[in-house]
């Protein structure tokens, strides 16, 4: 009789185990040193969503050649950027004017794209398509067409969302890929399994002496966020440093007259900025119009920093020793460059060796997560 | 009986007369000139933390403490330990006053236990005196 | 709050609806102020302290303020009508800061008007300054408003002559905005007579608006936010319908209501100060209608500095101000409540985090 009911409770328990994961959204444990992914309440995880969303993501049937998807641009190979291109290059190889920054970790981001004109994933995806640069789409009707018409999406949309025919629109569309995207997280770095798995030899010396310079002489940590048990390494804020900014230094006036002008005929932000280089170097101020973001640019995170070259939001600078003595100069390429009046005050000629600045490239080279290492590292311990 | 109130008023006596004297043997006995005395020990490290607040060499550009903080005012020294959300961890106000050092004022961080930093620390601290503790708040 | 006034702000951000309805570019949009000739925009720069290293080597942080605020005030549109700066161009009134100070104004595409800062003055008595940029008070007319500067960082004679050993230890001890050795400013007996005089031509309903350097209040003696006949100067105010006072040396935001005459600071480009009340062994005040700014951060060495744009309808105004690494704020005179009001937080619950912790 015992046995019998011990035998009752072990499979009722099992069952309700099974049973508890069905029911509960495929959310992932939180990674060492990243903090808990943030869902939105009206787009929750589901095994079935997430599948469909990297189906929608690496489909190039929604652009005018057929030829072109996010993973054209985000490929997970490359850390779900286009390295080593420094800016994309949409439908005919046809080039925007920025780099492709990475999926991974996007979920973090309280704003999308360099310049922060997407309040979310979900509205992120509907740019690119429509954009002539990109998947050069007139409007999103092809896009519908085919998920509402093709079986098998016919039947996942129906399975995920429960709607079928014109109830599947670019909502559900979006929706799924954001889905896919929210599970693109990678912490457990080196850099955090010393800083916050108390691994003391997760580091290199030259990585420690980079972490020490990151979070002094550096300067690094005031926009590049490390916390006391996460670090992002973006604050989530626009500022300019410099870059591409120079270029347009004199036209300034007369790019922001014209930009307010053409974006009172109602020229789509997200066109102007990809299409005309000059545009683009305006920075957030395209999307806010205020004189503090001029030339402002979103701080990406550095997690996977050294797998997803070239850098900064054209793609300008070809290496990591490249951005240090960009920094290092305080907010010029060249050293003898004329300093944009509109630089951020927190960007200044930091004085540093070459020692420090070898140090403070080990020291970013720590933050790659396993699954985007390098083979040649991915198996020692440094 | 007399040979025990004999023998307390003697010790007495001598514990009087000892601590009259200026001696003092007992462990936490201390004077009102005692105290006036270390106060005045206090005031002068104040005092050489406040010449060091004015001073235009703490760092290598010429710019005082004073120049931002006239009377120390906006330290918030009684809110330390906290999390300094720009360093990302949580910190003493010691190093908040090396971070002002390296940075708005271009110069070299202080050693930790530098009897400049002690000064440093000790007008800070003064300037607020009467304010309550509030560690960790922002 | 009260009626919708539209500022150059707003002319700025919805330029693109009105130039579309119209098909005119956006420069063209000042049209549709009503009349004017009578409202205008000025812009104000102020506290830029530039500060002399050695050789050719001043505080970067400085300089890197001013270069910003006047290349953000060549780009208003529609351009204002001039610009004024408010004083403390140097840090200790040296040639080489007044030079340097002043090649930076140049790259301005206005006409600029000066206001004398005590940081300009201690050195040599503002006679550099005064080959710079002309007399040290003045008063002038533009599309009927009455300006006034006045040099109101003056102080006591026998503190500016006989006290100090030197020229420059006069200097220094002025420069110290904490220190003991200081003396209150004031705008003197010649310029109380002169004032009296010039205003005495201008009819009571003309508005007049007074530049400063001091605030032309008294506020907090410890740190000179302190004139030492604010009641008498704006007894020669009083008699006037509108008249106000724009004044710089305080380095943030602060705004008041004194009888007949609104009073408003402007930021500095250099560097942000604490507001009297975070001083904790003085008792101080600061005008109860002001929202204070919000607390810097040291880490954006641009935060809680800035410049202002002033737009002036039917002779009251509306300060705008440009602030970097931060949310612009806006403080415009109310006809319905007679003084000047913060557009978004004037009201106590609507205040944010950082306006609070001081």
């Amino acid at each position: 009789m015992k046995e019998f009911l011990y035998t009752m409770i072990v499979v009722g328990g099992f069952l309700c185990v099974v049973g508890a994961t069905a029911e509960e959204p495929a959310e992932q444990a939180r990674p060492l040193g990243l903090p808990p992914v943030p869902y939105p309440k009206d787009n929750p995880q589901t095994p079935e969503k997430i599948a469909l969303g990297e189906k929608l993501f690496n489909d190039t049937r929604f652009s005018s050649t057929g030829e072109v998807s996010c993973a054209t641009c985000h490929l997970a190979e490359k850390g779900f950027t286009d390295s080593p291109l420094s800016v994309s290059e949409g439908i005919n190889k046809l080039k925007g004017t920025r780099n492709a920054p990475t999926v991974v970790n996007a979920v973090y981001f309280e704003t999308m794209f360099w310049d922060g004109r997407s309040p979310s994933l979900e509205d992120q995806a509907l740019h690119p398509f429509v954009n002539p640069v990109e998947m050069g789409l007139e409007d999103h009707q092809p896009i519908l067409d085919i998920v509402r018409s093709d079986p098998a999406y016919v039947k996942e949309f129906d399975t995920v969302f429960g709607k079928t025919g014109d109830a599947v629109t670019m909502t559900e569309v979006t929706q799924a890929i954001a889905a896919f995207e929210r599970t693109q997280v990678a912490g457990d770095s080196p850099f955090d399994r010393w800083h916050y798995g108390g691994e003391k030899d997760a580091l290199t010396a030259a990585q420690k002496r980079g972490f020490e310079l990151f979070v002094n002489a550096g300067r690094c940590v005031s926009c590049h966020v490390i916390e006391q048990t996460q670090a992002l390494f973006t604050d989530n804020r626009f500022h300019n440093v410099g870059v591409g900014i120079n270029d347009i230094q004199n036209d300034v006036p007369d790019l922001a007259r014209e930009f307010l002008k053409a974006e009172a005929a109602k020229t789509d932000v997200d066109v102007q900025v990809l299409t005309d280089k000059r545009t683009s170097e305006l920075g957030r101020f395209a999307v806010t119009r205020e004189f503090d973001d001029l030339g402002s640019i979103k701080t990406p995170t550095l997690r996977n920093v050294d797998v997803t070259a070239p850098y900064m939001h054209d793609g300008s600078l070809e290496t990591l020793k490249d951005v240090m003595v960009h920094y290092n100069n305080g907010g010029v390429t060249n050293e003898d460059d004329p300093v944009n009046d509109f630089l951020s005050g927190g960007i200044r000629p930091l004085d540093l060796t070459d020692e420090q600045i070898d140090d403070l490239v080990a020291f970013m080279e720590a933050l790659t997560s396993p699954s985007y290492a390098r083979p040649a590292e991915a198996d020692s311990s440094k | 009986m007399l040979k025990k109130i004999l023998v307390g008023a003697t010790f007495a006596a001598v514990a009087v007369a000892v601590c009259v004297g200026g001696v003092v043997i007992f462990a936490d006995e201390f004077t009102d000139a005692d105290a006036e005395r270390w106060q005045e020990e206090f005031m002068s490290v104040v005092k050489a933390g406040r010449e060091l607040w004015v001073s235009a060499d703490l760092g290598t550009n010429g710019v005082a403490c004073a120049q931002c903080h006239p009377n120390a005012a906006n330290t918030h020294p009684e809110t330390y330990p906290k999390f300094q959300q720009q360093l990302g961890r949580v910190i003493p106000l010691r190093e908040m006053i090396n971070w002002c050092l390296m940075h708005p004022l271009e110069g070299q961080p202080l050693e930790l236990d530098d009897p400049k930093m002690v000064a440093i620390e000790s007008y800070i601290a003064y300037e607020r005196r009467g304010v309550a503790m509030a560690p960790g708040k922002h | 709050m009260s009626e919708f006034r539209p500022t150059r702000r707003d002319f700025l951000k919805s330029a693109g609806a009105l130039a579309a309805a119209s098909a005119l570019p956006v420069s063209t949009v000042e049209l549709a102020f009503a009349e004017p000739e009578k409202n205008f925009t000025f812009a104000h720069i102020s506290d830029s302290h530039i500060q002399h290293i050695e050789g050719t080597k001043f505080v970067r942080n400085w300089d890197r303020g001013l270069i910003r605020a006047v290349a953000e005030t060549n780009l208003l549109t529609p351009k204002p009508d001039f610009v004024i700066f408010g004083g403390d161009l140097a840090q200790l009134g040296k040639k080489e800061e007044l030079d340097h100070g002043a090649e930076m104004l140049s790259k301005l595409d206005y006409e600029v008007h000066c206001v004398m800062g005590e940081h300009d003055y201690y050195l040599d008595l503002g006679e550099y300054w005064s080959e710079l940029y002309g007399p040290h008070y003045y008063s002038w007319d533009h599309k009927g408003v009455h300006f006034v500067t006045l040099n109101s960082i003056l102080t006591y004679d026998d503190w500016t002559y006989d006290r100090w050993p030197t020229a420059e230890q006069r200097m220094l001890e002025m420069a110290g905005l904490d220190n003991p050795n200081g003396s209150p400013f004031m705008v003197g007996q010649k310029q109380l007579e002169w004032l009296g005089k010039d205003l005495e031509g201008v009819s009571k309903d003309t508005p007049v608006v007074v530049f400063s350097h001091s605030p032309i209040q008294k506020i907090y003696k410890g740190w000179n936010f302190w004139t030492e006949e604010a009641e008498e100067v704006q007894a020669l105010l009083r008699p006037f319908e509108n008249a106000t006072v724009v004044y710089g040396h305080v380095h943030q935001i602060q705004y008041n209501q004194i009888g007949n005459i609104s009073f408003h600071a402007v930021m500095a480009t250099a560097w942000p100060w604490p507001y009297p009340q975070s001083y904790a062994q003085a008792a101080s005040k600061l005008p109860k209608l002001t929202v204070p700014m919000n607390r810097a951060d040291p880490f954006f060495e641009r935060d809680a500095t800035g410049w202002q744009f002033i737009d002036v309808e039917n002779g009251r105004i509306a300060m705008d101000y440009n602030l970097y690494n931060n949310t612009n704020r806006t403080v415009a005179f109310n006809p319905n409540t007679g003084q000047p009001e913060d557009s978004n937080y004037q009201a106590s619950d609507r205040r944010i985090a950082p306006q609070i912790h001081y």
